[in-house]
């Protein structure tokens, strides 16, 4: 068995590879959705979320909440692009790991190609054309490595600095609402502005995640419930 | 085809913007960015000056948005270069921004970033630039090939799986994927996937195939020669990427000059901070104290003028040369070009085009004519060219013949009111070295002598080479009769016949300021030994074009006056700029040192400087 599968068949490394693949789509610290209504989204929630929380539990005073709303615009915006770059960079490490291989390592890459076709039903003369001809390209063979056995996906992602502006969007939209809501709204009204603030972020991202709409924003306006009834319990306890 | 997408990647340096993994409708979120980002921070950098004037907080609100923008890249590249033990003129360029926050001169700090990022960008711009060419060559390549089996059967295989030796099959119509002989089949080819210039040449069993030629209308098998890392183009591909990475000498010696330079600086702002006090009644804080004078000193001393404004005309210089088909090995090239006083042609190929033109008809009736010309319109060949061109241009129209049959290797023939006529080569010709055809029809028969071409504007470019202050001299191994017509045609008052490859390669040593013209194998010791070679691109041997210095990709001999004036116009240009950079530090050191100048006024002095010197290398972009 050749070191390049590290002792294991070719079907087990390609499995352990998709796996890899996957992980670099996540974010070690959040999940950021790529594409900039996911981010904007994501945005709109957090931010109202952090400003309810800053209003209704801690009290604090407008200058101060309005302060909040912008440097919480300026985090959401930068952590988005930053989040997104490193994303860039983990998939562009991968596809350079992957072109390695490719070159150095053509026999690992056949028998690795031969495994995930065998597994998807291709046989005998059949199975060795196929592999002929996707070997014969390089640069076909990359995308073919990484969309099948990667599992990522090629024209995906939006540019960072897009996919920033969703975030500086979403946010600045729900701050600037939930300012002028305290302004010229009723206490009621504040918090059920609010409410439909992170309502709507919960619905579009779940509408952008193809997930079901109701669950999707009944368990966000829950999330927020609950973290802001903890926070306020705890300034009453302490 | 997403698999373009993995090569624009990889042919663009990996930039961001032509990410495979990035929506086609986000990639132009990316492009100029680093302009961009420089623009930007200039705009936040005004209002930062234009509220500190009415209210100073959101003066420095506005001045922290421009630290981020422009400040955070130039520190993480400052870092960086610590981390690998560089002391460079980057890490000096942060430390003096950042370090003038501490002493409240934050937007001199700014204006340093600001100027920084622009500087940065442009330089940056430049690079995409001249990466043009490999990208427009790199599209010409195949990537893959038919390879013919032992059974006869065809497999389709990657270039890099292909060894020397192996027969490939080339299709009508495609581009010749490696260097090869062809083995089986006939057909033309011609250069115009490497040159832009569609010329056919007939190949046959024997004849020599390079890589990147298109394969006109016949199918043929070839037997690989060289593999793919070292084909023809492959080559030219190398020869660019080298251009790019090669650092004229001067600008290596600038790079070792200004770490120096940068690890004096930064000791001396040290050393003039914590001193000065100590040495007189200077103090250490405040608009006059020695901290202020030594980070006014640090700014104005940064030679970011030097280390940015002569990449940038170098760069430039080879942008301009790449965009008019002139492909240089680094900037050097351009150093070694100025300096030279002699240029050396070689004739054919170089000084000629190689294309025949009639020179000399005999027999000849208007009837012959019409039957040449109704013969070789049929035919692909440079000699039917040849003869078309002389026909057409007499103004005699072809006739109507039948059955008409090429011969591969001898000529055409057809019948034309029943008889047959026809037209070949001339085998007593051979022997007096000369191309001659013969048209037969009936007991009459039409001569035909054909000679090489000149190149257009090859006299106007001999003549301004003299201009120039140039002695031109043409080593020929071609005979005496033919070197002596075309020398004297060209105004080259010097010129050897019949040098074999050691006899040019002797020439040549003979002399350290000589440029060397050529375009075939038997030129490329001399190429490689003259103080810079130029080959011809598309007439070039492989190999010739490996040991150039310099390539015209479309054989333009008149391109050669004007690269000698662009080396010159080259290191004019960066004369004019080192003088414009030492005086802006000049200007700028001592007074700040003193405190006879404010900081701010000191960044002005010493940055105004980058910009000039940077924008007069730029000039160098122009294609005139």
């Amino acid at each position: 068995m050749s070191t390049h599968f590290e002792n294991r068949d070719a079907l087990s490394h390609v499995v352990e590879k998709k796996v890899a693949g996957f992980l670099s789509l996540t974010e070690s610290h959040g999940t950021e959705l790529p594409g900039q209504l996911s981010s904007g989204a994501d945005a709109m929630r957090e931010t109202t979320l952090f400003l309810l929380l800053s209003w209704l539990v801690l009290s604090v005073e407008m200058p101060v909440l309005i302060a909040i709303g912008v440097a919480l615009v300026a985090w959401k915006s930068g952590r988005s692009a930053w989040l997104s770059y490193a994303r860039m960079e983990r998939l562009h490490r991968l596809m350079e790991e992957e072109k390695h291989e490719i070159e150095h390592n053509r026999n690992q890459e056949r028998e690795e190609l031969k495994a995930l076709y065998r597994a998807k039903g291709f046989q005998g003369n059949l199975l060795e054309d196929v592999m002929d001809v996707l070997m014969a390209d390089n640069d076909r063979l990359l995308r073919v490595m990484l969309e099948e056995e990667l599992g990522l996906s090629l024209q995906a992602y939006d540019h960072p600095i897009k996919q920033s502006m969703g975030a500086f969007v979403g946010s600045l939209s729900a701050a600037a609402t939930f300012v002028l809501s305290i302004l010229f709204l009723p206490f009621w009204a504040v918090v059920a502005t609010a409410l439909c603030l992170i309502g709507v972020g919960a619905a579009a991202a779940a509408f952008f995640e193809k997930n079901e709409l109701i669950p999707a924003v009944i368990w966000n306006l829950a999330i927020a419930g609950l973290s802001l009834g903890l926070a306020h319990f705890i300034v009453e306890l302490l | 085809m997403t698999e373009e997408l993995i090569v624009n990647y990889y042919n663009s340096g990996k930039e961001m913007n032509q990410s495979p993994f990035l929506a086609p409708s986000s990639r132009k979120w990316g492009n100029n960015l680093s302009l961009k980002i420089a623009f930007f921070s200039a705009g936040l950098l005004l209002l930062s000056f234009f509220f500190s004037l009415s209210n100073p907080l959101l003066g420095s609100l506005f001045l922290l948005l421009t630290f981020f923008f422009a400040g955070v890249p130039a520190l993480i590249g400052a870092i960086e270069d610590l981390a690998a033990g560089q002391l460079n003129i980057d890490v000096l360029m942060a430390l003096a921004a950042f370090v003038s926050l501490f002493i409240g001169s934050g937007q001199e700090g700014g204006l340093l970033l600001v100027l920084f990022a622009f500087a940065g960008a442009l330089e940056k711009s430049v690079k995409s630039r001249a990466k043009g060419a490999i990208r427009s060559l790199e599209k010409l390549t195949p990537k893959k090939a038919f390879v013919l089996r032992r059974d006869g059967s065809l497999i389709e295989r990657a270039l890099s799986e292909i060894r020397i030796g192996e027969k490939i099959l080339v299709k009508a119509g495609a581009v010749i994927p490696l260097d090869g002989v062809v083995i089986e089949g006939a057909s033309s080819v011609n250069l115009v996937h490497l040159t832009g210039e569609n010329l056919p040449v007939s190949k046959k069993p024997g004849d020599d195939v390079p890589a990147g030629a298109h394969n006109n209308e016949g199918s043929i098998t070839i037997e690989v020669t060289q593999e793919s890392s070292n084909s023809t183009i492959a080559k030219i591909v190398q020869l660019i990427t080298e251009a790019q990475k090669s650092r004229p000498k001067l600008a290596l010696f600038l790079d070792n000059m200004m770490s120096r330079y940068a690890t004096f600086v930064i000791i001396s702002t040290f050393a003039f901070a914590l001193l000065l006090p100590l040495l007189s009644s200077i103090p250490y804080l405040g608009a006059q104290g020695s901290i202020y004078r030594a980070l006014a000193f640090m700014i104005a001393a940064s030679p970011c003028a030097l280390i940015l404004a002569i990449p940038i005309a170098y760069l430039s210089a080879i942008s301009a040369c790449a965009r008019k088909g002139v492909i240089l090995k680094g900037g050097v090239v351009l150093d070694g070009l100025a300096s030279c006083n002699k240029v050396a042609l070689d004739k054919t190929g170089t000084l000629t085009t190689g294309a025949l033109v009639c020179s000399e008809v005999e027999g000849a009736t208007q009837e012959l004519l019409s039957l040449a010309l109704s013969l070789e319109q049929r035919a692909d060949h440079p000699i039917a060219e040849a003869i078309c061109s002389y026909v057409t241009n007499q103004k005699i129209a072809p006739v109507e013949i039948q059955n008409f049959r090429a011969i591969f290797g001898k000529g055409v023939e057809a019948e034309y009111r029943g008889e047959k006529v026809m037209l070949t080569g001339c085998s007593g010709c051979r022997e007096e070295s000369k191309i001659c055809a013969c048209l037969s029809y009936k007991d009459q028969k039409v001569h035909f002598t054909f000679e090489d071409a000149l190149r257009p504007q090859a006299r106007e470019t001999i003549e301004a080479l003299h201009k120039m202050g140039l002695t031109t001299v043409m080593l020929s191994g071609d005979h005496a009769r033919s070197a002596k017509k075309v020398a004297e045609d060209l105004g080259i008052g010097q010129w050897f016949a019949g040098l074999t490859p050691e006899e040019k390669l002797r020439y040549i040593e003979s002399d350290e300021h000589l440029v060397m013209v050529g375009d075939g194998i038997n030129d490329a010791p001399a190429l490689a030994r003259a103080a810079i070679g130029i080959s011809m691109g598309k007439m070039g041997n492989a190999t010739a074009v490996d040991v150039s210095d310099i390539v015209l990709l479309h054989d333009r001999i008149d391109h050669l006056s004007w690269l000698f004036r662009k080396a010159r116009q080259t290191r004019s240009i960066v004369k004019q700029n080192l003088a414009i950079a030492a005086t802006a530090i000049a200007l700028a050191v001592l007074p700040a040192l003193f405190g006879m100048v404010p900081l701010w006024l000191a960044v002005i002095l010493h940055e105004g400087g980058t910009v000039v010197v940077g924008l007069n290398a730029l000039r160098l972009l122009s294609r005139r």
